[in-house]
């Protein structure tokens, strides 16, 4: 990142675009805490999170998706949502181990939750399949839905689109829609550029850690700059 | 609905197997060694959960064992504390050393956590053999007295084995609790992948250190019976080859699997006599060799491919009535 200053705006969905190695996936691992800064600030809703660590953060309401999904390969699809639910209950270890009663009322309290957000995403009739064992397209709605179990406030997606089918990614289209009515601010990396204008009510786009160009989908297709880095991409290739 | 029934069915015969072992017309000669296998049972359910859930290596789980062994050891015969507090002050004790160390062994990946864990385990035994004037040194101790519960005394491997078989079962019931829990699905997401576990919120470092003081607690309790039952203890109980047995233990009962460790524990220590009798010090290459064929041809464990493969049995049985 070189001198990077954005702003995302609350309640609407901004698309971050910009050539291979612009950085980011660095800015989301900034924001999520994967990395951290080493010099500059980043704020949540007007708090200063810079030393806050990545599972932390989640809890203030910053969740994030990752390019290859990165399911729990050992639970079923009910389960990957019902583990989102994690820090939205508060049993812990010894309520569990000997099996008191608030605790069954708390793991029946998360099924709940967790079946809402299945069936937010369509994978009802697939809560019970082995999470790996869905197609590509369904397990990217998977893993939407179980960041969308931790409850957040903003819903940071890395290539949600990379390697859908046209109808996967209208599905996909229609449930981003669907988030930002539930008030849930959406934060999105994309390469698919119909997907991205067809979407994003803001474009911010990088090139080379910097951020080159910021405006509505069709501003930015209309700016100079932002088409020479990507005129220059297609060069190089 | 349907395993909750047939979960409940297979429980009560294996209770009922358990509570008639013990006596003579059945198959109370092996008494002891049924106190062993619950012994060790204890430990390798808490390795299982550590290795198995977390993916962490324990190469020293024995120095535990030994930990609550030493402490109700010397507790209870030099100081004269009731057995059953001397019990409790060891697991307090096992856990927060386990707790204190954690954090720092658990920035460590891959190997390097091995070799610390494999580290710290000859560390303690070697106190073990140092510390004489607690420990007895390198001889041990002896004479360390029974456990009792008002005027009842421990005195017999029949009621031994009631006692050491009702923690072996607590522990394995509270295990599966945990399992089946929020925190048993944050183990198995941190198993599944640490970075997405991470990003819905889990504490990974936190989980993992959790987990290790739970399997040190459940060494510790185990050795505290250990003690009550030998009444005898030494540094060479706690060996670096009593470490190795355990891990064998824990793979060969599945390191996923709660119920496999008691399949673990008494395939091993059934076998270790076995290789005593046959090989001698070489013993440890057998489980060696143990450990690498199981590693790769069933990873999953021993238990969970006997299970497999009964499936298999019941599939192919099905279809052969159909036809």
């Amino acid at each position: 990142m070189d001198k990077l200053d954005l702003t995302i705006e609350e309640g609407i969905i901004t698309a971050v675009i910009g050539p291979n190695g612009a950085g980011k996936t660095t800015l989301f691992n900034l924001i999520a805490g994967v990395y951290s800064a080493t010099d500059g600030e980043i704020f949540f809703q007007g708090k200063r999170i810079n030393s806050i660590p990545a599972h932390k953060r989640v809890s203030l309401g910053i969740a994030r998706t990752f390019q290859h999904a990165l399911l729990f390969g050992n639970m079923t699809v009910l389960e990957n949502i019902m583990a989102g639910q994690h820090i939205r209950s508060r049993y812990g270890i010894l309520e569990a181990a000997l099996s008191l009663p608030n605790a069954h009322r708390e793991e029946k309290a998360i099924f709940l939750e967790a079946t809402k957000y299945l069936n937010l995403v369509g994978l009802g009739m697939e809560k019970d399949r082995e999470a790996l064992s869905l197609p590509l397209g369904r397990q990217k709605l998977l893993a939407i839905a179980r960041a969308l179990a931790t409850e957040p406030k903003i819903l940071l997606l890395d290539e949600p689109g990379a390697g859908l089918t046209t109808i996967e990614k209208r599905a996909l289209s229609d449930l981003i829609h669907r988030i930002i009515d539930m008030g849930i601010t959406v934060l999105l990396v994309e390469h698919d550029m119909p997907l991205v204008m067809g979407l994003a009510e803001k474009v911010i786009v990088l090139d080379r850690g910097q951020k080159i160009a910021e405006g509505s989908a069709a501003q930015i297709q209309r700016d100079k700059k932002v088409i020479a880095v990507y005129l220059g991409e297609e060069a190089e290739e | 609905m349907l395993k909750s029934i047939k979960e409940k069915w297979i429980y009560l015969v294996i209770a009922i197997l358990l509570i008639l072992i013990p006596f003579d017309w059945f198959l109370g000669k092996y008494n002891t060694l049924m106190i062993f296998i619950g012994l060790n049972t204890m430990v390798t359910v808490g390795l299982c959960l550590l290795m198995g859930y977390t993916g962490q290596v324990s190469l020293g789980q024995a120095a535990y064992y030994g930990i609550g062994a030493y402490f109700s050891a010397i507790l209870s015969k030099t100081y004269n504390v009731d057995p059953w507090l001397a019990m409790l002050i060891a697991a307090v004790v096992t856990g927060t050393f386990a707790y204190s160390i954690g954090y720092l062994i658990f920035r460590l990946k891959g190997n390097y956590l091995a070799m610390a864990t494999l580290g710290i385990g000859i560390i303690i035994w070697i106190l073990f053999r140092q510390l004489s004037q607690f420990t007895g040194g390198p001889d041990g101790m002896s004479g360390i007295p029974y456990l009792s519960i008002g005027g009842f005394v421990f005195d017999t491997p029949f009621k031994r084995y009631y006692l050491v078989w009702f923690f072996t079962l607590a522990l394995l019931f509270i295990s599966q609790n945990i399992i089946r829990s929020r925190t048993g699905r944050a183990l198995r997401a941190i198993h599944g992948s640490e970075d997405a576990a991470e990003s819905i919120g889990i504490n990974v470092a936190q989980f993992k250190v959790k987990i290790f003081v739970l399997s040190a607690v459940f060494a510790s309790l185990a050795g505290s019976l250990f003690v009550h039952h030998l009444r005898f203890v030494s540094p060479q109980q706690f060996d670096f080859l009593a470490s190795v047995k355990l891990v064998v233990m824990a793979v060969i009962g599945g390191l996923a699997s709660i119920w496999g460790a008691i399949f673990g524990a008494a395939t091993t220590n059934i076998l270790s006599d076995e290789l005593l009798l046959n090989f001698g010090e070489l013993d440890i290459v057998v489980y060696g060799l143990i450990l690498m064929l199981v590693m790769i041809f069933m990873p999953q464990g021993l238990f969970v491919k006997l299970k497999e493969i009964i499936v298999l049995w019941r599939a192919r049985a099905a279809e052969k009535e159909k036809i």
